[in-house]
C-alpha cells in the first residue's frame, strides 16, 4: 500500500509542476494553448562565429532593410558586446564592438528576425539609392575570354527586348547542361576561381558587360531544415528604373516571398569581422508558431519557464525533434502494454518514426521495406559462409550502405526525388533490424519475424502520425513542461495490470474445465 | 524465534489435517454462454471471471514483487543454475565440458571425444534458443534428431556463435555448455513427434501452481514452443496424469501427427518431479518461477532450466486461469509462512487436483 501512496504522490507532484508551469505561461504570458490562434511566424537567425585574435573586435552584419522599415520583430543577442545599428543610404548594418576578447576564444553573435507569412520577400524593385542612374561596371575580361563573353552577350541581346528578358536569356544559357563552346570556356574559368557560386558571378559579369548594372544580393531559403544553411547568392540588377532581385536558379520568375527572404541587397558585403579569424555566417530558419515578442517574454522569464527558448535558434532547431522523442516513447508504451503489439526491440519504432518525420511517409516505408528485404536476402547468403557474429553485422552494414546508394541512384534516374531521402534512415537501425530479423527468422520462424517487423512498422507509423500532429508539436515545443504530465501518465501506465488487447484475442478460446 | 517457527509449522500441520473448511474453495466455473464476439475475443470481464492472468498482471503482481533483480543471474546463467543445483543434490544432466574461449572451440573435437550423443547449449540462452542436439555420430558426421547431418566444422561454428553471444539475452558474451542428452522416457517419446517433450511446473512461493507438458509436432519441427505448433498438455498436479491438451489453442484428444491419445497419460516419477520443482524455488529464492524438466529413461526426472519469467500459455493447456491458483497460494503463504516442502506439495496436490480425475473413482 505504501508504494501505492508514493506512486500517487509522485504522479500528483509531476502533474502539478507540469500543469502549473503551463498554466502560468498561458495565463500570465498569454501563450495560447491551441495552435492556429496565431499566424505562422518565420524566425530567421543569422549567426556569426569566429575565433578572437585577442584584441579589439568589430563585427558588422548587413541587415535586411525590411526588418527595420516594416518593423518586423527583431533582436540581437550576444554577451559582452556593444551593439548599435548603423544607417547609411537606406542600408542598415548591425555593428558589434568589444574592447578585448580572450585570444583563441570562440565567439558567436546572433541576430534574429521574425515575421509572419508575408507578401514581400524584400527583393521588390526599388529605385537607386541616392537617386540618379547606376553605371555598369566593366568586368576585366581579356583575350579569348573577352571574345567568348562578347559572343554570348550578343547572342542573348539579339533575342531580348529589355534587361528582364536579357537576364532570363543569359542565365538560361549559362545554366544549361548542353551549352555552347564559349559558355563552356567561361564556366571552366569561373569555376576555378569562385567554386559553387561560379555561375552567379559569371552571370553578373556578363550582365554588366551588356550594360546592365548588376551585383550580388543574399537571401535565406524559407524552409525548415534541421541544420543551418549558407546564405544563398542572388542577383540584383538595374532595369533602367529600379533595382530588381532574382534567383539565378529560377531566372524567369521573381522571388517567391513564401520561399525566400532577401537578407542583403545593394552589393555590400554581407558581414565583416575584424579582430577575429575563421569567421563564418550561417542562417537557421525555423517556423515559429508565436510572435517574436511573446518569445522574447518567454526568453526573459525565469530559468524554469524559459527552458529551451533561452537557446539560440540553431540549438532550438534540434530540440524541436528532441521533444518529440518522449511522445514516440509514450506511443510505444501504449502500443506494447495496452494493445500488445510485438515490436523489434523497445525503441526501434521511435527512431524509425523520427526518420519518417523527415521524408514522405509512403516512400519512406517502401524504401525501408525494400532495404530490409534485400538486406535479409543477402544476410541469408552470408549465413551460408559460417561467419562469426561481429564480422557478419559489419558485412550487413556494408550491404545496407551499398543498397542505399543503389536505391538513391535508381530512384533519381526514375525521377523520384524522395528516394534521395533514404540516407536519413539511421544506418545502424537498418543493419540491426536486418540482423535481428534474420535471427528471429531462424529461431522462431518467419511468422514471428514478419509479425515483429510488421508490428514495429505499424507502431512507427502511429508514432509518426502522432508526432506529426501540429497541435502535438506545438504543445511539446512551447510547453515542454507538459512532458512532466506525460511522465506521470507513463508512470501510471507502468502500473497497469489489466489485459492487453492482444490477450483478449489470444485467450478467445479459453474455456474453464 | 526457533520456537515460533515450530509452532507455526505445527499449526500448519494441524490446519492441513482434518479441517477442510480452511481450504479455499474454487468457485464453480461460470457456465459459458456462447456470445457472438467469442469468435474473435473475450471481454476483459470474462477473462477476469475465469481468473486468466495477462502479461501486465504477471509482471506487476507476481514477478516484480517476488523476483528481485539480483536473483535473475542465478537462473539466466545455466552454469550458475547447475552449480547451485549440484549443491542441493538436484538431479541434472551431466556436464561434459564448458567452452569458454575461442581457443577451446578449436579443440572441441577432443572435448566431445567418445560421446555418442550430447547437447550443446548457450549458458545464457532462453526459450531453447541455440540448443543443438546431437543424437548420434556416423563416421565424421553428427546426426541431429531430424536426421540432418553436421560436420565437425559446423558444430564448431555453432559453438563460436554461442560464444559471440548470438543467443544470449542482450547479446552478451557467453559460454557454451556441452552436456548429456536426455533419453526421454518411453511414456513421453510415444506422444511426441521427434524432439524430447519437456515438463514445465509453475511455482509460486514454493507451491506448485500449474504444470504442463510440451510435446513437439511435425509442424513445430522438434521445438516445443506452443505458438510454433507444439502441443501443450495440461497435467493434474495431484496425480501427474495428463488431463487436457491444446494445439493452437484448440482442445485435442490425440496427437495431430502420431494419432495416439495424449490425454489420460500417466507421467512417471510425478512425486519426484514436484520435489525437484520445490527445491528449485528453495535454491534460487525466486518467488515466482517456472521449472523445466525432462524425464530420462534411466536417470529419471532431470532439471533442465529455471525460468524467472514463465509464460502464460500454461493456462490454455490446463483450461484454468492462473489466478484461480495463485490467489489461494498467496492466502496460504500468508497464513502458513513456514510450510515445509512436503506440506507445500500436499497443499497443492489437495487444492488443485483436477476435478474430473477426482470425481472418477480410480
Amino acid at each position: 500500500m505504501a508504494s501505492r501512496i508514493k506512486l500517487i504522490l509522485v504522479v500528483a507532484i509531476l502533474s502539478l509542476i507540469g500543469g502549473g508551469i503551463a498554466a502560468y505561461k498561458h495565463v500570465e504570458l498569454g501563450l495560447p494553448l491551441r495552435v492556429g490562434d496565431l499566424p505562422e511566424q518565420w524566425l530567421v537567425e543569422a549567426k556569426i562565429t569566429f575565433i578572437a585574435d585577442g584584441g579589439k573586435v568589430n563585427a558588422r552584419l548587413s541587415l535586411p532593410a525590411a526588418a527595420i522599415d516594416e518593423g518586423l520583430g527583431k533582436d540581437a543577442g550576444s554577451v559582452g558586446y556593444n551593439y548599435y545599428v548603423d544607417k547609411d543610404l537606406g542600408e542598415y548594418t548591425a555593428v558589434w564592438t568589444s574592447e578585448k576578447k580572450e585570444k583563441d576564444e570562440n565567439q558567436a553573435i546572433y541576430y534574429r528576425v521574425s515575421f509572419p507569412r508575408r507578401q514581400k520577400s524584400g527583393g521588390e524593385p526599388i529605385p537607386n539609392a541616392g537617386g540618379g542612374k547606376p553605371e555598369a561596371v566593366t568586368p576585366g575580361f581579356a583575350g579569348a575570354m573577352e571574345d567568348a563573353a562578347k559572343k554570348v552577350v550578343e547572342r542573348a541581346k539579339s533575342v531580348s527586348a529589355d534587361p528582364d528578358s536579357l537576364f532570363v536569356g543569359l542565365f538560361g544559357e549559362i545554366a544549361a547542361i548542353e551549352t555552347s563552346q564559349e559558355v563552356g570556356l567561361l564556366r571552366a574559368r569561373y569555376e576555378d576561381e569562385s567554386g559553387r557560386s561560379a555561375l552567379t558571378v559569371l552571370g553578373i559579369d556578363l550582365l554588366n558587360m551588356a550594360g546592365v548594372p548588376a551585383r550580388v544580393a543574399y537571401g535565406v531559403r524559407l524552409e525548415e531544415a534541421r541544420g543551418s544553411q549558407q546564405p544563398i547568392r542572388l542577383v540584383e540588377y538595374y532595369d533602367g528604373a529600379t533595382w530588381k532581385v532574382r534567383d539565378p536558379d529560377e531566372p524567369s520568375s521573381t522571388i517567391d516571398p513564401t520561399k525566400m527572404f532577401v537578407w542583403n541587397r545593394g552589393g555590400g558585403s554581407l558581414f565583416e569581422v575584424t579582430g577575429g579569424e575563421a569567421s563564418q555566417l550561417v542562417f537557421t530558419v525555423i517556423r515559429d508558431l508565436i510572435p517574436l515578442k511573446d518569445l522574447t517574454d518567454l526568453r526573459d522569464s525565469p530559468l524554469l519557464i524559459s527552458t529551451i527558448f533561452g537557446l539560440p535558434a540553431s540549438e532550438q532547431a534540434v530540440f524541436r525533434f528532441v521533444v518529440l522523442i518522449p511522445l514516440g516513447a509514450f506511443v510505444v508504451v501504449v502500443m506494447r502494454n495496452l494493445i500488445g503489439i510485438a515490436t523489434l526491440g523497445t525503441f526501434m519504432p521511435v527512431l524509425l518514426a523520427l526518420a519518417l518525420l523527415e521524408m514522405p511517409v509512403d516512400s519512406g516505408l517502401i524504401m525501408f521495406s525494400v532495404i530490409v528485404a534485400a538486406g535479409l536476402w543477402f544476410r541469408f547468403l552470408l549465413s551460408k559462409l559460417n561467419m562469426l557474429v561481429v564480422p557478419r553485422v559489419a558485412a550487413c552494414v556494408v550491404i545496407v550502405t551499398l543498397l542505399m546508394m543503389l536505391l538513391s541512384v535508381i530512384s533519381y534516374k526514375l525521377g523520384m526525388r524522395s528516394g534521395l531521402q533514404i540516407t536519413l534512415f539511421p544506418m545502424i537501425i537498418l543493419a540491426w533490424t536486418i540482423e535481428r530479423m534474420s535471427l528471429i527468422w531462424e529461431e522462431e520462424g518467419k511468422r514471428s519475424a514478419l509479425l515483429q517487423v510488421g508490428g514495429s512498422l505499424v507502431v512507427a507509423v502511429i508514432a509518426y502520425r502522432f508526432m506529426a500532429v501540429r497541435q502535438v508539436k506545438y504543445l511539446a515545443f512551447y510547453f515542454p513542461e507538459l512532458l512532466l504530465v506525460l511522465l506521470a501518465f507513463i508512470i501510471l501506465l507502468g502500473r497497469y495490470t489489466g489485459y492487453r488487447l492482444s490477450e483478449l484475442f489470444r485467450f478467445r478460446d479459453f474455456k474453464e474445465v | 524465534m526457533q520456537d515460533l517457527k515450530k509452532q507455526d509449522a505445527s499449526a500448519g500441520k494441524l490446519a492441513s489435517g482434518p479441517k477442510p473448511p480452511v481450504e479455499p474453495t474454487t468457485p464453480p466455473p461460470v457456465a459459458p454462454t456462447k456470445r457472438w464476439w467469442h469468435r474473435w475475443i473475450r471481454t476483459p470481464r470474462e477473462l477476469r471471471e475465469m481468473g486468466v492472468v495477462g502479461i501486465n498482471m504477471r509482471n506487476a503482481r507476481f514477478l516484480l514483487p517476488n523476483n528481485p533483480r539480483r536473483l535473475y543471474e542465478l537462473v539466466d546463467n545455466k552454469l550458475r543454475t547447475k552449480q547451485i543445483a549440484a549443491e542441493h543434490q538436484l538431479a541434472i544432466p551431466e556436464t561434459y565440458a564448458v567452452v569458454r574461449s575461442p581457443h577451446e572451440t578449436s579443440r572441441i573435437d577432443r572435448l566431445i571425444e567418445g560421446r555418442e550423443s550430447f547437447v550443446i547449449k548457450p549458458a545464457r540462452g532462453s526459450g531453447g534458443k541455440g540448443v543443438l542436439v546431437i543424437m548420434s555420430r556416423e563416421g565424421d558426421d553428427f546426426i541431429k534428431p531430424s536426421g540432418a547431418r553436421l560436420s565437425l566444422d559446423e558444430v564448431r561454428h555453432h559453438c563460436s556463435n554461442i560464444l559471440a553471444g548470438l543467443f544470449s539475452l542482450g547479446g552478451r558474451r557467453d559460454f557454451a555448455l556441452i552436456e548429456h542428452r536426455v533419453q526421454p522416457a518411453r511414456a513421453l517419446t510415444e506422444i511426441s513427434f521427434q524432439g524430447a517433450p519437456d515438463i514445465r511446473v509453475v511455482m509460486f512461493h514454493g507451491y506448485p501452481v500449474m504444470a504442463m507438458l510440451r510435446a513437439s509436432t511435425r509442424e513445430s519441427d522438434g521445438r516445443s514452443n506452443l505458438h510454433q505448433g507444439a502441443i501443450g498438455v495440461g497435467i493434474d498436479l495431484a496425480t501427474g496424469r495428463t488431463i487436457r491438451a491444446v494445439h493452437h489453442g484448440h482442445p485435442i484428444e490425440r496427437h495431430p501427427d502420431l494419432k495416439v491419445p495424449v490425454v489420460g497419460v500417466q507421467l512417471p516419477h510425478w512425486d519426484a518431479i514436484l520435489d525437484i520443482a520445490v527445491t528449485c524455488h528453495e535454491m534460487t529464492g525466486l518467488g515466482y518461477l517456472g521449472v523445466d524438466l525432462m524425464i530420462d529413461e534411466e536417470a529419471g526426472p532431470l532439471m533442465i532450466e529455471v525460468n524467472a519469467r514463465p509464460g502464460l500459455a500454461i493456462q490454455l493447456a490446463n483450461g484454468v486461469g492462473l489466478l484461480r491458483r495463485l490467489e489461494p497460494v498467496l492466502a496460504r503463504h500468508e497464513s502458513h509462512p513456514h510450510d515445509t516442502k512436503a506440506q507445500k506439495i500436499a497443499f497443492s496436490q489437495r487444492s488443485f487436483a483436477a476435478a474430473g480425475v477426482n470425481a472418477k473413482p480410480a
